[in-house]
């Protein structure tokens, strides 16, 4: 039975239409797996092969990837949020109370977006400390590590703009509170906060200004800096997995 | 059949037509070139299968969490209402423990700043790439510098009464000493702390430091961020 | 004679072309400076829907004499001292939080960390860095208290009643 399900699988797969698509049509060589990264535009960010030993759950915890897989759940069920709510006030507390009792899986949704949020600054954290104590921030992989630092402080960013859209208490004074630290900067903290917020207090200007942070202008300078920073791994030799890795022809100094 | 012509190295004056190739080999390199002999499997099947695994056990979790615990959701926001007591999210709660001890210009602003800084320079330190152990080398004159910092500190935190902060610091500098002794019945864990490098050293003190300092902003700050015990509820 | 002027062109030529460049380059900057000038203008809001800082607080003999009165709504205390009525500012110093008036301790009290002030807005406890800011008040055409939440004022201003 399975034999014949496999059968008309890769006759499918050998089909014209199939093959305009994907290529390489049926089987599972070497060279068919190649071109299985390889040539999808999404996949060949990563290399056709990888070193055996950075797979084992014990090197990395897998913590990049967890964090990335919740970078995409985050994504996704904040599209889907973002058709039931308006960014004006107070229309989004109502929303929010919308989502809670109206909406079909709206709590859900709601739910799996602020789990995967705090999920995701521990990940991001987590993984910076994983990364640390095994040494792969070591060269050539300097770079990247400040990368990821960016990336951390995109995460906490995205994050708290986030906070304020419930426009609950909860919301409303931890991003007051947060403001004023914001002004406690030296020479231009008031201007900043004021073009933070677009306004002196915390109302439907700023809900707005950190509704398309949130959405729009955070989520695209992240995807960059993930990008970037898969990039960055491949080109700096691979994941690091813990034993010493080929010289280069060592220079003075 | 002719006698093989007799070798004799110069070096030219024009680089272009006679380029210079010179590699210093020090005392710790081997003129061999290492055979990279890691084993290299296709990420596609074994990488991303793995990795979809992955993804796949976080979301099963992150869907039970969502299933059965709802997120909060307090009363409308009231510009004139201050909730007793207002705390941010609790990776920020760290901060905010620190807001109680210090003005928000110096736990606020300057701190994060240099933790920031700290980090990103992480990797650029020449100092210790090879991960030697703090205390191999020079014992006598680290340990005088060691010893003026954790003094240094210690009075900053008593100071400015940041126990928070003093507990970590005191735990680290024990541990640290502990390391630092010369005795050859001590275990394996010693020899391990021995040959831990001064970077380990401070990210672990970042690491607990921040741990204990979020946990006291999340489980034991009241009203007015007055100390509570979490079990007296 | 034909190779010097050769090379005599070679260099005005080059020299051309770093002309054209920096023309170019300078450009950019100028065009540059100009776009983050307008950006930053238009980051910067002209108009603010912000309700106006000038208050009305109603008439003065709402306040009995030796009274802490607190407006929420116009984030104020109203205090009738011997020398006349004053009015602080009811925003904490330390970070924006709304303070309350506890007339059985005779304290404002900001819930956040905790910060006291007592009816003159001088600092009690607490990490608060400055004293409530005393608000300019005066009383209007109509006979009513009006407060500006903008403008602060000096120790000896009062409203005489």
């Amino acid at each position: 039975m399975a034999k014949a399900i496999e059968g008309y699988w890769n006759d499918l797969r050998d089909t014209k239409v199939w093959r305009s698509v994907f290529r390489s049509g049926s089987g599972s060589s070497t060279l068919h797996r190649s071109l299985a990264v390889q040539q999808n535009v999404f996949l060949h960010l990563a290399s056709v092969k990888m070193r055996r030993r950075s797979l084992a759950f014990s090197v990395t915890w897998y913590l990049g990837t967890l964090t990335l897989a919740t970078f995409l759940i985050l994504t996704t069920s904040g599209i889907l949020l973002m058709l039931y709510y308006h960014p004006s006030v107070p229309q989004a507390y109502a929303d929010m109370k919308d989502l809670q009792f109206v909406v079909s899986a709206g709590v859900f949704l709601r739910n799996l977006h602020r789990w995967s949020a705090h999920a995701m600054v521990f990940l991001v954290f987590a993984h910076m400390f994983k990364v640390f104590y095994r040494g792969a921030y070591r060269p050539p992989r300097e770079f990247n590590w400040v990368i990821g630092v960016i990336l951390l402080l995109l995460t906490l960013f995205l994050s708290y703009t986030g906070y304020l859209l419930p426009w609950d208490q909860l919301a409303f004074w931890a991003i007051t509170v947060g403001s004023n630290i914001m002004s406690a900067v030296p020479v231009m903290g008031a201007k900043l906060r004021f073009l933070m917020l677009g306004g002196n207090t915390v109302n439907a200007n700023a809900l707005l200004r950190f509704y398309v942070l949130h959405c729009v202008i955070l989520p695209l300078v992240a995807f960059l800096f993930i990008a970037i920073h898969f990039w960055r791994i491949r080109k700096d030799g691979g994941l690091y997995s813990g034993k010493p890795e080929p010289q280069k022809a060592e220079s003075n100094g | 059949m002719d006698e093989p012509k007799p070798f004799r190295a110069t070096i030219g004056s024009d680089s272009r037509k006679e380029p210079l190739r010179v590699a210093f080999v020090t005392r710790r390199t081997s003129p061999q070139v290492k055979a990279d002999d890691d084993l290299y499997v296709m990420t596609w099947p074994e990488g991303i299968f793995r990795a979809l695994v992955a993804c796949e056990v976080l979301a099963l979790v992150l869907v039970t969490l969502s299933l059965f615990w709802d997120a909060p959701l307090e009363g409308l926001a009231d510009p004139i209402q201050t909730p007793n007591p207002a705390k941010a999210p609790w990776y920020f709660l760290g901060l905010q423990e620190l807001l109680h001890y210090f003005p928000p210009m110096v736990a606020g602003v300057l701190i994060p700043t240099l933790v920031v800084i700290a980090l990103v320079i992480i990797p650029y330190f020449n100092v210790n790439i090879q991960a030697e152990g703090l205390w191999l080398r020079d014992r006598q004159k680290r340990m005088r510098i060691f010893g003026a910092v954790m003094l240094a500190l210690i009075v900053l935190l008593l100071v400015f009464q940041v126990y928070a902060v003093l507990a970590p610091t005191l735990l680290i500098g024990g541990a640290m000493i502990y390391a630092a002794r010369q005795s050859s019945h001590e275990g394996r864990f010693h020899r391990w702390l021995f040959h831990r490098p001064l970077s380990f050293w401070i990210m672990t003190w970042f690491l607990l430091t921040s741990s204990l300092l979020t946990a006291i902003g999340t489980f034991f700050r009241g009203p007015g961020w007055s100390w509570v015990w979490p079990w007296s509820e | 004679m034909k190779e010097e002027k050769a090379t005599d062109q070679k260099q005005d030529d080059v020299t051309r072309r770093e002309s054209f460049v920096k023309l170019g380059l300078g450009s950019l900057a100028v065009a540059g400076c100009g776009a983050a000038v307008f950006g930053y203008e238009f980051l910067s809001p002209n108009v603010l829907y912000e309700p106006s800082p000038i208050a009305n607080l109603g008439k003065p003999d709402r306040f009995p004499p030796d009274s802490v009165t607190s407006d929420p709504v116009a984030g104020v205390y109203i205090v009738h001292a011997a020398e006349g009525l004053y009015a602080l500012s009811a925003i904490c110093t330390h970070l924006g939080c709304f303070t309350a008036w506890k007339p059985e301790l005779g304290i404002i009290a900001c819930p956040c960390h905790g910060s006291k002030f007592n009816r003159l807005g001088t600092k009690i406890d607490g990490p608060a860095p400055r004293p409530l800011p005393r608000l300019k008040v005066w009383v209007s055409d109509e006979g009513d208290l009006l407060v500006d939440r903008s403008t602060i004022s000096t120790a000896d201003q009062f409203v005489r009643t």
